[in-house]
């Protein structure tokens, strides 16, 4: 038993390749965060029609790429676990889970921010907009059936269950500004005619948001293994 | 341990919005529209805004993303480093509780010996 909290202690603090793993994404991360925030504050060329509020999309863009990515990694993680049955996959499903609640949070409020200058309102039913509102509603219901369904297995399968016909809603985001033209959104393609230090600055800052995504997720991952493994020695002590 | 993270990361939610509204409530004072601040009619949504010719004239928006979206990142990871300690405090308890029955094992749970 002893040998069990000692084990939790060390995983705890994360020991091994894992943790130079995470320290060097975390040094990443920051090297490139602090690259893309001179890039957009000081060096790309003004949007001439919307003005620095275009800027906005530096950071707007790579988070509601990553709020998308986490439900895709929710629903594969939780299509693992539901097939071999591994504690491992519900915890990384969990844990993308919890971060894309964040990221979801941080698109619409990026996204109704950049709406008020560029539309002249905050918010408006445009079916990407409405259909990214339905994807924060379904983190946020996965999460509340994690924390109120029995716990152990049948809670994560109730949510795997929930994880799996929600990614249905990421590629419908996606589509939504092909499949109903008429929306406020703008479109998802690059224009042709770019100037090329706007591509080279949302590059970096879709990179630098990226890197730390996966910092994120790492170490949320990370813990909540170390939390399961505690409530698991916590029973067996009981 | 499930119901430990959810009113944290709730909290977490509030605090991004809160702060959201704040400012948002700021900028928009600051950047009222000519025709009184009434949202633009659908059909005219797509336009910009006069003053949108004047290239720093949305500054304000831009600094309220570049806050809320580092708020946001900082919220969590304070969140989580919380969750960490109570993890230690509770793997000192548990350390705690084995010790004192490894100390007391034979006559604790000693029965088979006899």
């Amino acid at each position: 038993m002893a040998d069990r909290a000692e084990s939790i202690d060390v995983r705890r603090r994360g020991g091994g390749n894992a943790l130079v793993w995470r320290d060097g994404l975390l040094i990443l991360a920051g090297l490139l965060m602090g690259l893309a925030l001179y890039l957009i504050f000081l060096w790309v060329p003004t949007e001439l029609n919307l003005g620095v509020s275009q800027r906005i999309f530096y950071f707007h863009v790579p988070i509601g790429w990553l709020g998308m990515l986490s439900i895709i990694v929710v629903a594969i993680a939780s299509l693992l676990h539901l097939a071999t049955g591994r504690e491992r996959w519900d915890s990384l499903a969990y844990s993308a889970a919890e971060l894309g609640v964040v990221f979801a949070t941080l698109i619409i409020v990026t996204g109704s921010i950049w709406a008020k200058p560029a539309f002249g309102v905050w918010w408006t039913w445009d079916p990407k907009l409405t259909t990214t509102l339905i994807l924060w509603f379904i983190y946020v219901g996965y999460l509340m059936i994690r924390a109120y369904a029995p716990k152990g297995s049948q809670g994560a399968r109730y949510g795997a269950v929930v994880a799996l016909i929600g990614a249905i809603d990421a590629p419908i985001i996606y589509m939504a500004t092909i499949w109903w033209e008429r929306g406020a959104h703008p479109s998802n393609n690059i224009p042709q005619d770019l100037d090329g230090r706007m591509l080279l600055t949302f590059l970096v800052s879709l990179a630098a948001f990226t890197v730390l995504y996966v910092y994120m997720l790492m170490e949320r991952y990370s813990l909540r293994r170390a939390e399961a493994a505690l409530d698991e020695a916590i029973r067996n002590a009981a | 341990m499930l119901r430990r993270s959810s009113p944290a990361l709730l909290v977490g939610i509030a605090v991004t919005l809160a702060l959201a509204a704040v400012l948002l409530v700021d900028v928009s004072g600051a950047h009222a529209l000519p025709t009184g601040g009434e949202p633009a009619a659908p059909g005219q949504q797509i336009a910009p805004q006069e003053e949108e010719r004047e290239p720093e004239a949305n500054l304000p928006f831009l600094f309220a993303v570049f806050i809320i979206t580092w708020a946001a990142f900082f919220a969590y990871l304070f969140f989580t480093a919380r969750r960490q300690r109570e993890m230690q405090r509770e793997i000192e308890a548990l350390k705690a509780v084995l010790a004192e029955r490894e100390s007391n094992g034979p006559a604790g749970s000693g029965t088979r010996e006899e």
